[in-house]
C-alpha cells in the first residue's frame, strides 16, 4: 500500500489527504494530520474523494458522433475532427462563435493552457467557468 | 470590487482566533466542514457567532443570533446595520480616514436609512438587528464568511460591497483574524478565476481591454490577442442571436447546472459542433459532437488553487484509467492540430510559464510547493513566501472605496399563481452536478434521492407528507421532487439541490443574473407546488 | 513465561534489515510532509522510522481495509430458463508475511479486540484471517504518553503483558526485549546474536519506565465510572443533544477508531453480467447505516445516531466482550471538528455523574 499526498477534489477548503493506492488501485483515502487545513480529519466526501475513480461508468475511449449516436473511436479520429471543425467554425464565422468553458475542477495548468488556446490558437475572449453556480 | 481583488482575504486557520464570526448565505456545516471546524473552535473560546440566512441551517442552530432574513434582503439589513453603527458611534474613524474613499456619500445614504423598515423589508426585528450591528462592530476581530447565498442575486454585487463597507466601516479588514472571507465553493474556482479563465480578463486579473497587459501576453504567446471581452457562460448558453456555433466544454456540465435549463440544452445542442472533455458521460457530454475521457484528481500533477488562496500541488497517484488523458494533454493535442504546437513536457513546464506571467503567481514553482504546504497568493518570486492575509498595508485597489448600495428586491416574488419561493443550494453528500458523488457507494445511500425541504406549515397546506412526491413548476419549466419537512426553511419557502440529473432543478431557475458579477439568481424563484402520485 | 533480552539500538536497524528480505516491513515513517503514517518500507535505509510522534492512524486498515473486494460476480443467464443464477469467485488478500514494528499498546491491543470480532469462534473472517495469520509484531511500550493519550484508563497501556510477538522498552541505550506469542519466541532463537541476556539492573530499569509512565498522562479519563453510570442508567439528554448539535456527520471517528469494524457489503456491477461485491469502512453515525428497505429508519435523529454511539462503546460492548470498545489512543479527540469524541463524552457524563444521572433528565 502507497500513500500518495494529494489534494481533496471537492470544496474549496483545499484539505491535503492521502490516497491509498494497492496494485495500481485507489482504495482509500485518509487526512493528513500536518495539512493545515485538514488537521486530521475530512469531511465525509475527502474520506470517500476515492470513490469515483475507479467506477465502471468512466469513460473508457473518446466518441464521435455518427449517424446521431455517439461511437467510441480512437484519440486520432477524436482530436482530427474537433480541430477540422473548430478550424472551419472560426473560418466561416470569425473565432468569437467559438465559446470555450474551462474548469472550477481542473488544475491551473490546464486552466491556463486552456485559456491560452482560446485567445491565442482560436482569438477569442469567449472563455468561462462555473464559478458563480 | 470595494477591495480590489476577490479571494479570502485570511486564511482558514485564522477563523478559530476571531471574536465574532459573522456568516451570511453559507451553510457551512456542509459545504465548507473545515471552516466550520474554525468556527466551533472559535466558538469554543469564546467567540460570538452572527448567522445571516433565510434557511435554520445547522451552523444558525449554533449561533448567538440568527437573523432569518427573507431571501435577496442582504442590503437593507446591511444598511440597517451600519446605520445602528452610526447611531451608537461605533465606527472605526481612523481606519475611515487613513485607508478609505467615499466614506461621507456612504454616510448621507446610511442617514436615510430607516431600521425599522429595514427590518420589515428583511423580516427580522429592528432590535437584533441593532444588536448584530452592536456585536460585530465592539469586537476587535470580526470575520465575515460569506458564500453563494450572497452572491446568488441579481444584485449580488452590491451584496458583496455592502459586507464590505460594514468591514470598512468598523476597520474590520487587513489584519490577521479580521477580515472578509467568499468561500468557495468548488476545488479551484479560485484558480480558475487567477489563470484567466474569464472573458474580460488575462491570467493574474489583467483586463483584455488595456493594451499593456495585451502585449505582455502577445510577446510570450505571439500572434494578436482579441482585446474585446468575451462571454460569459449565461451568454454562450443562452444565446440572443444564436452567435455560438461551436464549444469545447472541458469538465463542466453546464446542462445542469446552469439557470432555465430549457434553453441551455436547446442552445447546446443546436450548435454546430460541441466538444466535450469529461471523467463521465455527463448530461453535456450527451449532446455533444465529439467527447474526450479525461482523468480524475487522482491521475494527474498539478496545483490547485483554494479559497484561502492556497496553490497546492497535486500528485498522480496512479497512471491514467482506461485510455482517460490529461486536459492539459489534450489541449495540446488540439492545438498542434490548429498549427500552434504546445510542447510542455509537464506541468510543472506550463507553470513556469504561469509564474512569469503572473505576478501573484510569480513564485509558485512546482518544487517549492511541497516544502510548506502550498503557498498563498500573492507570491511575486521564489524568494518570497507566502501571504497568509490580504490587504495588510493598503488595499490591492488603493484605497477601500465605500459603494453605498440600495435594496433591489428579486426579479421574482410570489404571487397567486407561483405562491412559494425556491431557494437552490447544497447538501452536504454531494457536489456540483453529482458526477462523482453519484458514482459513490456512500454518498447515495447517505442521500439518495433529490429531496425538498418544505416547512411543515405548507406541508399541512399541500396535504404532502414526508416521501411524497410533488411537482414544482415556474414560469421556465418543471421539476419533481420528494418531500421532505423540515423547518430549516421558513414557510413560504422551499429549498432544492442541483445535484440530481434526474431532478435537475435548473428547469425552474431564472436566468437573470447580476449585472457586474454575471451570478445567476439562484436563490429566488417563484414556483407553485403540485402533490403527485410516485 | 515472557522471556527477556536486550536488543542494543545499533542493532535494530540491522535486524529488521534481516526480517526484510522475508517479511513485508511495515513501520511508522514521517515522510517528506511532516505526518507519520504507517508504512510498508521498501528502503529500508532511506526510510525515517519514526518512534517520536503517534502514528496518525492504527494498524487497521492493513486487517481491515477501507475498501476491498471480496469476490467477483458473474451472472449466468442460461440456468434454468429464464431464471438468472449468480457464481461467486472469492478474491482472497495475497498473503504476504509482515512485520509490524514500533506498534504502540492502544495499536495492539485494538488488534487483540478485532479479533475478537473478526475471529469469533466459528464466524471467522477469511480475509481478516489470512492477514492476521502472517504477521508478526514487534510493539513499542510507551515511556512517555502523547496528548491525548488515555489507555492506562482503558487497560489497554502504557505497556502490554502478552499479545505481541515482541515488546519493546526504551532504556535509553538498548531496547529491553519481552517475548509473548511464540512466534516471538521463535524470532529471538531465530536470530540469537541480536537478542543477548538480561542484567537484574536492566529489568529494574524497565520496572521503573512502566511505573514512570503511568505518572505522565496528561489526560484524566473516568471511563471505568463512565462504565459504569451507563451501566445504571441513561445518559442525559442534555449532553447527547449537546453533542449530536455539534456532529458534521464525517464518519471520521469511526474510521480513524482502531476498534471500530462496521462495515457495509455493496455489489458494483461492473457490466450487465459480471460485477465485484465490495466492502467498504462504515459509521453508525450515518444516517443510512440503519437504513432499511422501505426507507423505514429505527435510528434516524443524529441525537440516536451519537448515543448509538457511545453506548456501543462503553456499554454493549462490555456487557458482550467485557471491556469497553476503546483503547485510549485519543485520535478522535484531535480530529473531530465538532469536539464529539468519547473523552468529552465521557467528562460531561461523568460531571453529571456528581449529581446522580437521574437527577438530570
Amino acid at each position: 500500500m502507497r500513500d500518495v499526498m494529494t489534494i481533496c477534489c471537492y470544496c474549496g477548503c483545499g484539505c491535503g489527504l492521502y490516497l491509498r493506492v494497492v496494485n495500481g488501485r485507489v482504495v482509500g483515502s485518509a487526512p493528513s494530520r500536518n495539512h493545515p487545513v485538514s488537521k486530521n480529519n475530512l469531511c465525509v466526501k475527502g474520506w470517500h474523494a476515492h470513490e469515483h475513480i475507479h467506477s465502471p461508468q468512466r469513460l473508457t475511449s473518446p466518441l464521435v458522433r455518427k449517424d446521431g449516436r455517439l461511437v467510441p473511436a480512437s484519440w486520432d479520429e477524436a482530436l482530427d475532427r474537433t480541430a477540422t471543425a473548430l478550424k472551419r467554425i472560426k473560418d466561416r464565422y470569425g473565432p468569437d462563435a467559438i465559446g470555450l468553458l474551462a474548469s472550477a475542477k481542473c488544475t491551473n495548468e490546464e486552466n491556463y493552457l486552456l485559456q491560452k488556446f482560446a485567445r491565442a490558437v482560436i482569438g477569442t475572449n469567449n472563455i468561462d467557468h462555473c464559478a458563480r453556480l | 470590487m470595494t477591495f480590489g481583488s476577490g479571494a479570502m482575504t485570511n486564511s482558514i486557520a485564522e477563523i478559530e482566533h476571531a471574536q465574532v464570526v459573522l456568516v451570511s448565505g453559507s451553510n457551512t456545516t456542509e459545504t465548507h466542514p473545515q471552516i466550520a471546524r474554525r468556527i466551533y473552535d472559535a466558538v469554543d473560546n469564546g467567540a460570538k457567532l452572527i448567522v445571516i440566512d433565510p434557511r435554520r441551517t445547522q451552523i444558525a442552530r449554533h449561533a448567538h443570533l440568527h437573523l432569518q432574513i427573507r431571501p435577496g434582503t442582504d442590503i437593507p439589513l446591511l444598511n440597517a446595520m451600519m446605520r445602528s453603527i452610526l447611531d451608537e458611534n461605533l465606527v472605526d474613524d481612523l481606519f475611515i480616514e487613513m485607508r478609505t474613499e467615499n466614506y461621507f456619500a456612504m454616510r448621507d445614504k446610511l442617514y436615510q436609512v430607516d431600521i425599522s423598515q429595514a427590518a420589515t423589508i428583511c423580516g427580522v426585528d429592528a432590535d437584533s438587528i441593532r444588536l448584530a450591528a452592536r456585536m460585530y462592530a465592539r469586537a476587535q476581530r470580526s470575520v465575515i464568511c460569506y458564500c453563494l447565498g450572497v452572491t446568488q442575486h441579481v444584485c449580488g454585487t452590491d451584496n458583496v460591497r455592502s459586507y464590505a463597507n460594514l468591514a470598512m466601516l468598523t476597520g474590520h479588514v487587513e489584519q490577521e483574524f479580521t477580515g472578509v472571507d467568499p468561500l468557495r465553493g468548488q476545488n479551484n474556482v479560485q484558480g480558475a478565476c487567477d489563470m484567466g479563465a474569464l472573458p474580460a480578463v488575462l491570467p493574474g486579473y489583467m483586463p483584455v481591454a488595456d493594451e499593456t497587459a495585451r502585449t505582455k501576453f502577445q510577446r510570450a504567446w505571439g500572434g494578436k490577442l482579441p482585446e474585446k471581452p468575451g462571454m460569459t457562460v449565461l451568454e454562450m448558453t443562452h444565446p440572443a442571436d444564436g452567435k455560438v456555433k461551436a464549444m469545447y466544454i472541458m469538465g463542466e456540465n453546464p446542462a445542469v447546472s446552469d439557470p432555465d435549463l430549457s434553453r441551455v440544452r436547446h442552445s447546446l445542442d443546436h450548435l454546430e459542433f460541441l466538444a466535450v472533455a469529461d471523467i463521465f458521460l455527463t448530461d453535456t457530454a450527451r449532446l455533444a459532437d465529439v467527447v474526450f475521457p479525461a482523468v480524475t484528481f487522482a491521475e494527474k500533477t498539478g496545483t490547485i488553487t483554494s479559497s484561502e488562496r492556497r496553490v497546492q500541488l497535486l500528485h498522480k497517484a496512479i497512471e491514467p484509467v482506461a485510455s482517460a488523458w490529461p486536459d492539459d494533454r489534450i489541449i495540446m493535442e488540439l492545438s498542434r492540430r490548429l498549427g500552434y504546437p504546445m510542447d510542455y513536457e509537464s506541468p510543472a513546464e506550463i507553470m513556469e510559464e504561469i509564474c512569469m506571467l503572473t505576478p501573484i503567481y510569480g513564485g509558485m514553482y512546482h518544487d517549492r510547493l511541497d516544502a510548506e504546504w502550498g503557498v498563498q497568493w500573492p507570491c511575486a518570486g521564489r524568494e518570497h513566501g507566502s501571504t497568509q492575509f490580504l490587504h495588510k498595508f493598503s488595499f490591492a485597489r488603493g484605497r477601500g472605496w465605500f459603494e453605498p448600495a440600495e435594496h433591489q428586491a428579486p426579479v421574482e416574488s410570489a404571487d397567486a399563481d407561483f405562491p412559494y419561493i425556491l431557494v437552490t443550494g447544497r447538501v452536504y453528500h454531494h457536489f456540483h452536478t453529482g458526477t462523482m458523488t453519484r458514482r459513490s457507494q456512500l454518498h447515495n445511500r447517505e442521500y439518495s434521492q433529490s429531496l425538498i425541504e418544505i416547512h411543515p406549515e405548507d406541508a399541512e397546506k399541500l396535504s404532502v407528507a414526508e416521501g411524497e412526491h410533488v411537482r414544482l413548476t415556474s414560469r421556465r419549466g418543471d421539476c419533481a421532487f420528494i418531500v421532505t419537512i423540515t423547518d430549516r426553511v421558513s414557510p413560504g419557502h422551499v429549498f432544492a439541490n442541483f445535484h440530481f440529473t434526474e431532478a435537475p432543478v435548473n428547469f425552474l431557475t431564472v436566468k437573470q443574473s447580476d449585472p457586474v458579477a454575471k451570478c445567476p439568481e439562484y436563490k429566488v424563484c417563484a414556483v407553485r407546488i403540485e402533490k403527485v402520485a410516485a | 513465561m515472557n522471556r527477556n533480552f536486550i536488543l542494543k539500538k545499533d542493532h535494530l536497524q540491522p535486524l529488521l534489515r534481516k526480517l526484510s528480505k522475508t517479511h513485508r516491513l511495515v513501520a511508522p515513517v514521517r515522510n517528506d510532509f511532516g505526518d507519520t503514517l504507517f508504512t510498508e518500507i521498501t528502503r529500508l535505509d532511506s526510510a525515517v522510522i519514526d518512534l517520536q510522534n503517534q502514528p496518525q492512524s492504527s494498524l487497521k486498515s492493513f486487517f481491515f481495509p477501507q475498501q476491498e473486494t471480496l469476490c467477483s460476480y458473474i451472472v449466468d443467464k442460461k440456468l434454468n430458463k429464464g431464471k438468472m443464477e449468480y457464481s461467486f469467485h472469492a478474491r482472497l488478500p495475497e498473503n504476504a508475511p509482515t512485520v509490524f514494528f514500533g506498534v504502540r499498546s492502544c495499536d495492539m491491543f485494538a488488534v487483540m479486540y478485532t479479533d475478537m470480532i473478526f475471529l469469533h469462534q466459528h464466524e471467522r473472517d477469511i480475509y481478516y484471517e489470512q492477514r492476521r495469520d502472517s504477521s508478526i509484531f514487534i510493539s513499542i511500550g510507551c515511556n512517555r504518553p502523547f496528548a491525548n493519550c488515555f489507555c492506562n484508563a482503558t487497560r489497554s497501556g502504557p505497556f502490554l503483558d502478552g499479545g505481541f510477538d515482541l515488546q519493546l522498552t526504551d532504556l535509553g541505550d538498548r531496547w529491553f526485549v519481552e517475548t509473548g506469542r511464540p512466534r516471538g519466541v521463535r524470532l529471538t532463537e531465530e536470530w540469537p546474536g541480536f537478542f543477548t541476556p538480561v542484567s537484574e539492573d536492566d529489568k529494574r530499569k524497565q520496572f521503573q519506565a512502566e511505573l514512570e509512565a503511568r505518572g505522565l498522562f496528561r489526560k484524566l479519563v473516568h471511563v471505568d465510572l463512565a462504565v459504569k453510570l451507563l451501566a445504571e442508567s441513561e445518559p442525559p439528554e442534555r449532553i447527547i443533544e449537546e453533542l449530536s448539535r455539534r456532529c458534521q456527520d464525517c464518519g471520521g471517528c469511526a474510521y480513524i477508531c482502531p476498534t471500530c469494524t462496521c462495515f457495509n457489503i455493496s455489489d458494483l456491477a461492473l457490466n450487465e453480467d459480471s460485477g465485484e461485491r465490495i466492502r467498504s469502512w462504515d459509521a453508525c453515525t450515518f444516517s443510512g447505516f440503519t437504513l432499511m428497505a422501505g426507507n423505514h429508519n429505527p435510528v434516524n435523529a443524529a441525537s440516536e445516531r451519537i448515543r448509538k454511539r457511545f453506548l456501543h462503546k462503553l456499554r454493549h460492548d462490555v456487557e458482550k466482550h467485557g471491556r469497553p470498545s476503546c483503547v485510549g489512543c485519543g485520535r478522535c479527540v484531535e480530529m473531530c471538528f465538532g469536539g464529539v469524541d468519547i473523552v468529552r463524552f465521557i467528562d460531561m457524563l461523568t460531571a453529571a455523574g456528581e449529581n446522580g444521572l437521574q437527577g438530570e433528565k
